[in-house]
């Protein structure tokens, strides 16, 4: 047990970048306190903050455990967090529909994939705890209802199909079911509950949290504060920080308030500075992870973001500039957000790539519709028309399509090494549907550091600080600098699990 | 006396005219429930009513029916949405004292006739 007192370091942490951008989050800091002589509103088996995808499948698994005092407490109006608004895009190795499929897949291909991608800085131990529960979270999704397409994706940086999608492509295709059956098994839900700090027990554990009632986000708040007593424990599970200007720009100087964000509203990380003022670990708070499925012409997520993850695999994306291809279209995020971002006019001013793909091919999908709908995608009926619109040099665009269809045909990319595997038959051909490219804000790799068992380890002792668990975006350090798309939702609701496993010993 | 008491009542009254003309009433509100503050405000009104002030008078069922889209589009439905069904308090789109536009625009270009700012 740690003799240091944790709430006596506040200066210490204050002196880390973190610390003085959280400074200007907002006039009214939450503040843990020690519990001595505090008297309780209200006393509570399980204390669950955030209602994303680790903390509903926390609440799931709690339940499931014996647990019969469960809460999720969520400051905002609506449940749901970032989870509710995701593209629904789940990576499982070993799963069902890859066994019905024919398509070899293991715990060990995921994990490497997802090393390559973390640049060496991952966390193999947790990658690999991931990968090998993600079927159990899968199990928790389909016994909720939720609803897959009938298909596997390969998204960027993996090196076989191995994602499942929502029917409706989204991440509300899983919160949905999980929050009804999470109601259904008896969890308590509380919206518009403001997390205001950690209440400390005699020997620095947690031992609960300050909970603010009736709380309107972004608005003046005299709600008042309750004392909660967590008997077991406090799971933090309040996402990432990409919607916190002055956090990012902490790490990031770019990444200004003119950078589109996908992310929800209240994704501005107050749980995260909260375990720091605790003594928790930073991790890798400075990779911040752009999408590079992203559109210019609407906002946050938007449809383009599902369409462009969908049809990356047999797209081009073009420099409009030169009419030519820029990079492999399935590479890791970062790779393709680096070099999308490097697309610009003879002036040096930002100019969008756009996504190529032959309609054939796009029509699969339910957002190619909407893209053409709402006026945020595109189709022509031949090259001449395309170039037109976009003003891209049509003869390199020509010899550029017609030099990828080679590509397709042998199966080997000799311009970037893009794996042709799913592009296999699929060639570019019109009519064609296009939409247009720029990175967004989207996933926070930092957070605290984290155990297997999803404790919260403690920055001077290297124990975990007792009666005190995270799971999800909250969490740093598991996929070093970049993010593979769709592995996400196994992390979060894997550890979501197995915090609950830990606090119950289970 | 009488004469404290008329004093104490055209006060009051003097107040009561002010603080309902400092704010803003949508129309439709004025006409139903004229000033009665507490109609909304069961939290006091230094704060902001419960999600279920609007629920009194409103059926969100009703609701349903009344935005209900095209089938191609059903979960574009504001009062029955794809990404938090019907559970979303009206008041992240609707307010009372001031304009406020539709959750849905912060990430789509969806059309929202009937909203009003």
């Amino acid at each position: 047990m740690s003799n240091i007192d944790l709430l006596g370091r506040r200066k210490f942490i204050a002196g880390l970048g973190a610390a003085a951008g959280a400074a200007m989050v907002s006039p009214a800091m939450a503040v843990s306190e020690k519990a001595d002589g505090v008297k309780w509103d209200k006393e509570l088996e399980v204390v669950i903050i955030g209602s994303g995808f680790a903390g509903l499948a926390a609440s799931i698994e709690a339940i499931k455990l014996g647990a019969k005092d469960v809460h999720i407490f969520e400051k905002m109006a609506y449940f749901g967090g970032n989870s509710a608004i995701n593209g629904g895009l789940f990576a499982v190795p070993g799963s069902p529909k890859q066994a019905e499929k024919g398509i070899k897949d293991s715990v060990e291909r995921m994990v490497a994939d997802q090393l390559a991608s973390g640049r060496g800085i991952a966390d193999e131990g947790l990658l690999r705890h991931v990968a090998s529960h993600a079927n159990e979270a899968l199990q928790m999704t389909l016994e909720a209802g939720a609803e897959f397409h009938p298909y596997l994706q390969q998204l960027g940086g993996h090196s076989v199909a191995r994602t499942y999608q929502t029917t409706v492509s989204c991440g509300a295709g899983i919160t949905q079911p999980l929050l009804k059956m999470s109601r259904k098994m008896g969890v308590h839900t509380h919206n518009r509950s403001k997390f205001e700090g950690f209440l400390i027990g005699k020997n620095n554990e947690v031992v609960g949290v300050k909970m603010r009632e009736n709380y309107h986000f972004g608005e003046n708040q005299p709600g008042k504060v309750l004392n909660i007593r967590a008997k077991r424990g406090v799971i933090v599970a309040t996402g990432g920080f990409a919607q916190n200007i002055n956090l990012r720009m902490a790490q990031d100087p770019t990444l200004t308030a003119e950078v589109g964000c996908t992310n929800a509203p209240g994704a501005t990380g107050e749980g995260m500075f909260e375990m720091f003022r605790l003594g928790a670990v930073p991790v890798h708070l400075a990779h911040i992870q752009s999408g590079p499925w992203a559109s210019p012409d609407e906002g946050g997520f938007g449809y383009v973001s599902n369409y462009s993850i969908f049809n990356f695999p047999h797209s081009i994306a073009i420099n409009r500039l030169t009419g030519k291809r820029f990079m492999n279209e399935i590479a890791d995020r970062k790779t393709r957000a680096d070099a999308e971002l490097s697309c610009r006019d003879e002036k040096g001013n930002a100019l969008p790539p756009i996504l190529i793909t032959s309609f054939k091919d796009s029509k699969k999908h339910p957002n190619t519709a909407k893209v053409i709908k709402y006026n945020v995608g595109w189709k022509f009926d031949s090259v001449e028309e395309l170039a037109s619109h976009f003003k891209v040099p049509l003869k390199e665009l020509k010899a550029q399509i017609k030099e990828y269809n080679e590509y397709v045909k042998t199966g080997k990319d000799t311009q970037f090494g893009k794996n042709m595997t799913k592009a296999k038959d699929k060639y570019i051909q019109a009519p064609f549907t296009v939409v247009r490219l720029w990175p967004k804000v989207h996933y926070c790799q930092g957070g605290v550091q984290v155990t297997k068992k999803a404790e919260v380890k403690d920055s001077f002792t290297g124990k975990p600080i007792q009666g005190l668990y995270a799971a999800g975006e909250v969490c740093g350090g598991i996929h070093g600098v970049s993010r593979l798309g769709s592995c996400s939702i196994p992390e979060c609701m894997v550890m979501g699990m197995t915090a609950v496993r830990s606090m119950m010993k289970a | 006396m009488k004469t404290l008491k008329m004093m104490l009542a055209l006060g009051l009254l003097s107040l009561s005219i002010t603080s309902a003309q400092a704010v803003q009433i949508r129309d439709f509100h004025k006409d139903v429930i004229g000033r009665d503050c507490k109609a909304c405000h069961d939290h006091g009104i230094k704060q902001f009513p419960s999600d279920e002030a609007c629920l009194k008078c409103h059926n969100i069922d009703d609701l349903v029916k009344a935005s209900k889209r095209p089938e191609e589009d059903k979960w574009q439905n504001p009062h029955n949405n794809l990404h938090y069904g019907k559970d979303l308090p009206c008041q992240e789109c609707h307010a009372e004292h001031k304009t406020k536009k539709p959750l849905c625009s912060n990430c789509h270009t969806f059309k929202f006739d009937k909203h009003i700012d």
